[in-house]
This record gives structure tokens, sequence and C-alpha cells, in this order.
């Protein structure tokens, strides 16, 4: 079985780190994975998508997620969260961090942040959490955690080794940033976990 | 747990980072290129591997030419460029394939469909044809490795410049690979002087050309032979022939199929493709972009499925390629059509934003360049109304001023990676044939918008080792320019005022905005606070397209100015252009920075 994560948010906001993370602790587990995403101009502050994919079992031949069939959805940011809605599987999940962040197009006559962007997302069926990373990382000390708090959370739906989590922020971050994100790691896990109720 | 144990002795690699460590495994002595996107990556991560000389070189076209003279001296390069890079390079490129080599040549040209971060989608499989130079084009990491080592045997057997075509989603593409040693290779040859072979007087390149075609016959024996192509028999009622990570797509959309995987994709191998086209019922050719594969085949007298005309625009998806051959409609996305769009956009407390916010002011028509500066066009700022390639703005302002005259307030922008790139002969164009444009020269240290790469303006080479720094002021009094000014671009009004003076001079005038770039640069100061008092909701502040500035006012109603702390950088720019001090800088230890 392959299992596709899509992470979405704004350029400069670690995605591509994070779903780097991802993607090294599905090798370390011993399964296949593949990654894309692009670099350049899109992420000069503009939408950002990464694609994760990995079967513990069989081959992978895309690296993008095909149309509507990404598992869970990681948005770090609501709207973003919104404007890839379709990309998930109706019974698909979704970690969605609370923190706005507006683009500059709401300052253009016609756009405005819409205040249901949550609603919005429970209406469709899906499986919604809303994980409040930021405001975690920021009293953790690092706001650039919040991403960390993410995968954290994301680690609950996931089926793969603590300890591939671990060795793999190991080798993604620089050294002195690790502690801090294990620490953003752990707490994003405890955010689902009470939510949930379930480990 | 065997299985496990063979995927873990296996690393994570980007197609990029692949083609470096191919080209590192195959005894590389030298990477040349310029970075672009989506290829940059690629020479940082052949010098991070170690015993490669590697250089940003100037342009596409000096990489070249460097990777010439390394390989006439039997050194095995690596030359790494975007789709649009080729064509710089292309001069070089043409005649190299008659040359051909001595040791072997690798040109990565890195294809860009949907135009992700490129200015058009050229499809550089053409350049193969036109150069009559062989092209592999790798579907996942693996391919990418594997095909640049064996890209340099080919180059080296074949003796031609040998292409290696990655596109977007497998330049930035993630994937296992299993890797190896780097292997030792020597210098080829003894630099013997063979003018026949790379004096390309007409009498020589005759004789070269008729070598070419031979060898373009040897090379077609090799494509129905070798491995780089090969058949996957599945259901014979379908038959797909693709490659690259079109090929993917197929093979996702439609994995019970049957393939033909081609490595090479110039030249095809005629047999191959009759023969497969005969075990299948219906045959398509899966490619993005122009119909290179398919025509071909067409003219091999094979039947292919025709294509709808909308499948040749844009990059291909899984959903794309099951409703390009299944007819199966797309699930539509229904996106939400009242969701404000979020493009990208100059960074906050980028330094150059007050630059637009000046030429706007003016009233300018901005002649611009390639890079981050293009985010100038969108709109609030709306002050950048041409881009067409690297180095093209300077000579368009040129142009306009020679048919509209000194009246037209033109000014030519152009970023200092791009000055250095194709800038400089542009400059020296306006000297030399009476021109009056002004150049405002925006450097930010650094080539940014592909990732902050060295250049020549700089004084640091790709390596980290100190170079020559290119000092643009000298640079413009010696090609002839005598006003040139620099200003310091978070300064606005002197900013503005040095464009305006600038553009007054009805001599040539250069002006240098330097600092650099904000992504570059740690130290941050506090978030201005509005005083609510104070604020006429005039706006201003807003129309400067900060992305940590905007307007939380409902539709209709008057600006309200909101400032997002975490990302604003306190670069006082809006802070300069509210006209009655509503935005504050709170002094250290106040507010929340």
């Amino acid at each position: 079985m392959v299992t596709n994560v899509l992470l979405t948010g704004v350029g400069g906001q670690g995605i591509i780190t994070a779903s780097t993370i991802l993607s090294q602790a599905c090798r370390l587990a011993g399964w296949e994975v593949k990654k894309s995403e692009v670099h350049g101009m899109s992420q000069r502050g503009g939408s950002v998508n990464s694609y994760v994919r990995f079967s513990p079992d069989q081959p992978i031949a895309s690296p993008l997620i095909p149309e509507g069939e990404a598992d869970v959805m990681v948005a770090f940011e609501p709207l973003e969260a919104l404007r890839q809605i379709a990309e998930v599987t109706p019974e698909g999940a979704l970690l969605v961090e609370e923190r706005r962040i507006v683009p500059v197009t709401v300052n253009l006559p016609g756009f405005s942040y819409p205040d249901d962007v949550l609603d919005r997302l429970q209406a469709t069926g899906r499986d919604v959490q809303v994980i409040r990373a930021s405001e975690t990382a920021v009293a953790l000390g690092e706001p650039r955690a919040a991403n960390s708090v993410m995968l954290g959370a994301l680690s609950i739906l996931l089926e793969l080794p603590d300890e591939a989590w671990g060795e793999a922020m190991g080798l993604v971050l620089k050294p002195k940033a690790v502690e801090v994100n294990m620490h953003a790691f752990e707490a994003g896990r405890e955010l689902v976990g009470a939510q949930s109720g379930a480990g | 747990m065997a299985e496990n144990a063979r995927k873990l002795s296996n690393v994570l690699l980007s197609g990029n980072e692949a083609i470096a460590r191919g080209a590192w495994e195959a005894g590389a002595r030298l990477g040349s290129g310029y970075p672009g996107t989506p290829s940059s990556e690629i020479l940082p991560a052949l010098v991070e591997l170690g015993d490669v000389y590697c250089e940003w070189s100037v342009n596409e076209k000096v990489a070249l030419e460097v990777a010439a003279g390394a390989s006439v001296a039997g050194a095995r390069c690596l030359v790494t460029m975007k789709h649009v890079g080729v064509n710089v390079a292309a001069d070089p490129l043409f005649t190299m394939s008659y040359t051909g080599v001595e040791g072997g040549i690798v040109i990565i040209s890195a294809d860009d469909p949907s135009m992700h971060s490129s200015q058009n989608e050229q499809d550089n499989r053409n350049y193969a044809r036109a150069a009559k130079v062989p092209m592999l084009e790798p579907a996942d990491s693996q391919e990418a490795r594997d095909q640049t080592m064996r890209a340099f045997e080919l180059s080296e057997e074949f003796d031609t410049p040998v292409f290696v075509r990655p596109v977007t989603r497998i330049c930035h593409s993630d994937g296992l690979v299993e890797v190896g040693e780097r292997q030792v290779v020597e210098l080829r040859g003894e630099m013997a002087k063979q003018p026949e072979k790379f004096v390309m007087v007409p009498a020589h390149a005759r004789k070269r050309r008729v070598t070419m075609s031979e060898r373009t016959q040897r090379l077609i024996e090799l494509a129905e032979e070798s491995d780089l192509n090969r058949e996957e028999m599945g259901d014979e009622s379908v038959g797909i022939i693709a490659s690259g990570v079109a090929y993917q797509y197929a093979k996702e959309a439609f994995p019970g199929a049957s393939f033909l995987k081609l490595g090479m994709v110039w030249p095809l191998p005629p047999e191959r493709i009759r023969q497969f086209a005969s075990k299948v019922g219906r045959l398509f050719v899966v490619e993005e972009l122009d119909p290179f594969l398919t025509e071909q085949i067409l003219a091999m007298g094979v039947h292919v499925e025709p294509v709808d005309e909308s499948f040749r625009i844009g990059e291909l998806t899984p959903g794309r390629v099951r409703e390009m051959i299944g007819g199966a409609a797309m699930p539509q996305a229904a996106p939400d059509a009242d969701l404000p769009p979020r493009p990208p956009t100059l960074c906050a407390g980028c330094p150059h934003r007050s630059v637009f916010v000046g030429l706007r002011k003016l009233k300018a028509y901005v002649t611009g360049d390639i890079g981050c500066y293009t985010l100038g066009t969108l709109p609030p700022l709306q002050a950048l109304h041409t881009c067409l390639c690297m180095g093209a703005g300077i000579n368009e302002a040129h142009g306009i001023q020679k048919v509209r005259g000194h009246e037209a307030p033109v000014v030519a922008v152009i970023g200092d990676s791009t000055f250095t790139h194709s800038g400089i002969t542009g400059l020296v164009n306006i000297a030399y044939n009476a021109g009056v444009s002004t150049v405002v020269i925006l450097d930010n240290r650094t080539t940014a918008m592909t990732g902050g790469q060295v250049h020549p303006g700089i004084g640091e080479t790709l390596s980290g080792l100190p170079g020559r720094e290119l000092d643009f002021e000298k640079l413009a009094l010696a090609i002839g320019i005598e006003d040139v000014r620099v200003v310091d671009p978070y300064e606005m009004a002197e900013t503005e005022q040095a464009i305006r003076e600038a553009m007054a001079n009805p001599q040539p005038s250069v002006v240098i905005a330097r600092r650099a770039c904000v992504l570059d640069v740690r130290e941050r100061g506090p978030a201005p606070v509005l005083d609510e008092e104070k604020c006429i909701h005039c706006g201003l502040c807003v129309r400067i397209g900060c992305p940590a500035l905007f307007d939380a006012a409902g539709e209709g109603e008057k600006t309200l100015p909101r400032i997002d702390a975490v990302l604003c950088n306190g670069c006082t720019m809006c802070v300069q252009v509210c006209p009655v001090d509503a935005l504050v800088v709170p002094a250290a230890g106040e507010g929340d920075a």
C-alpha cells in the first residue's frame, strides 16, 4: 500500500525541511519513498506544496500524488488547506495549523481572507484537526520549530517507528536545532493525543 | 529483513544531487554552470562531494566554453544550466557537436514544464536533434545518477558532448539511490594539437560534418541494443512509449499496460519502436511539451493515437495521463473561487522594494529582467513592464529611447548577478551608440531567486575561496557612463531622488541600489506599531506590497493597516511612506519584537 502525504503552506515556513525529515524517516524504516516539490520563485512567500509518497512493500512510480489521492494533508496555514482540499481523499485526514498568514492579495479589491476557513474544511466531511503549532513552538522559545510540531502531530497518524523520526531529525537539522525540534515534535504528538483521546 | 537491509544502504537524493553524485563517481574533474531553477543545486552538491574543480561561470556560454577547454585537456566535465540557459550556450554547443571532445562532456539541460520558475517552457529535446547531440532523459534519482555516469562513457566513446535532460519533477524530487565510489579517471590524451578536430574553419568543419552523420548512425545502433531503452510487456491491448517523468505518470495511471521506456530520447531506435508497435493494440506516446517523440515515430511510418493539443502545454500528472489516454475526466478540483491567491512576492524587508515604490511614483516605464525583481510587476507595485530574458531590459530601454527620445520616462532595472551574466554588453552598447537610458542595478549581493549563489560582484567563488570582486562603479565609468550613483535603497527618499535625477540627465546613467538580500541578513529591527489615533487610513503603507503588512478592512471600508510582527523584518519602509507618522518604530525594549 502506498501512503500519500501532502504538505502545504507558504514559502519560508520550513515545509521542505519537514518533508525531507518525513522522507528520511521512511528511508530509515526501510520503506520505499519519493518526495517532490518546486524551488525557486514559488518559495518567495507564495503557496508551496510538497508531496511525499511511501510504502513498506511496493515501488512508487509518480513523484506527484495523483489528483485527489492524498491520504493526509499537513497544512501549515488554513487558507492553503482550503486551496488544496480537493487533493485529499474523502476519507482523508487533515492537520491544520491554526495561525493565519494573510496573503498580500487581500490588499487588492475583490479579495479578503475568508472568516470561515475551518468551517468550510469541516463541511467537506474529512477529519480535520486544528494544531496550534506556532503557538506551541513560540512557547518552547523557537518559533521556527512550528514545522516539527506539525510533524509530531503527523507521526500519530503514520506507522513509522519512533526511532526513525528521531534519527531523521538528527540527519536533516543543524545539530544545535535538534533538541528544541525534538521537544516541538513531542509537543505535537501530545496535541493530537489530547484531541483524539487515543495514541 | 534482508530486503530492508539492502534498502538501508541507499541514500535519499534529489535528482540534482544524484546528477552530482553520478558526475563525481564518473571521475569528473570540472563542473561549471550558471544558477537557474531547477538546475541550481547540482554544482553545490558536487562541491560538497569534493575532488572536483567547480565554478559558477559568469553565464552558460562561458561555462560550456570552460568545459570545452578542460575537455581538450582531457578532463571529464559536467556543465549545468536551466533550459533557457542552453539558449545562451547554444553558440558553442552547435559547433562542439562538430569538434567532439577529448575528455567527456555532459551538459545538463534542466527543463521546467509548467514554468514553475521560468519565463517560457521550451522543450530542449529539440536542441538534441538540432545540434545532433545525443540526449538521455532520467525518470528518477537513480536514473539521474546512472545516466550521468553513462553519459560520460558515451561522450568519450562517440566523441560528442552528451545531454542529460531532467525536468523540474526530476531535479526537485527525492528518491532512493544506490551509490558507488569515485572512479579514478586519468586525463585523456596528451593535448596533441589536432587542428582538423578543434579548429572549425570551413574546410575542417565540412569533414567533421560527415563524421557527425556516421556518429548518429552508430548511436542509432546503440539505441537499438542498449539497456538505456527497455520494453516492459503487460496488457498488450495498450502500448505506451514514454520517457523521463512522463513514464512515471503513465506507469502510475496505467500500471498494467505495456511500455517501451526510452532512456535515450535522441536518437531513437526505429526497429525497436516498430517491433513494440507491432506487439500492441493501440499505441500511445506519453510525453510532456512538444510532440518530439510522436513526430519522429510517425515519420517511421508507425501509427500513434492522436492526442489533444491541450496536453502539449504544461507538465503532465497521473490524472492528465488518464484523461489523455483513457478519456477519464479529471476529478475536478472545484477550487473556491473567492480564495485570495498567494503569488510569490518580494520578501518582507526586501531593500529593493523601495526602488519599485519610487519608480511607480515617477510613473516610469520600467524594462525589467530575470530574477526576484520581476516580482515588481505584481500588484500593488506594478512597476515593471517588460521581462524577456537575461540582460534584455537594458537593451529594451535603449531601443525605446531611440524611437521615443529621452522624454520617454524609461528606466531599466537589473539584478547584480544578471548584470554580470549579460547586462554588461548592453551597457557598452548604450555608451557606444550615444544612448540616453538610465539603468538601475539592484545590487543585493547575491543571486537571490535561485537560492543565493555567489557571482563576480561578491568577490567569493563557489568553492568558498576569495575571488576578484567586480566593481560596478568603475566598470560603468570604464564603459563610458559618466553619471554613476550609488544609493542605499533603505533610504527611500534618497533612492527616489537619485533615480529622478538620473532620468533627467540627457546622458546615459547608472544608479546602483546596494543592500544585501534580506534572506542573507540575520539582524532585524522591531516591527512598527500603528498609532490608531494618527492613522488617516490613506493606504499608502499597504500599497508598498509588503507581505507583513495587510489591510484588515472589509470591502469598501477605509484601509486598516495591520502588521504581522512574525513576518515583519523591521525595514521601516512603511514608516517612511506614512505621511502622518502613524507608524512608529518602538524604542528598544518596547513592543513584542
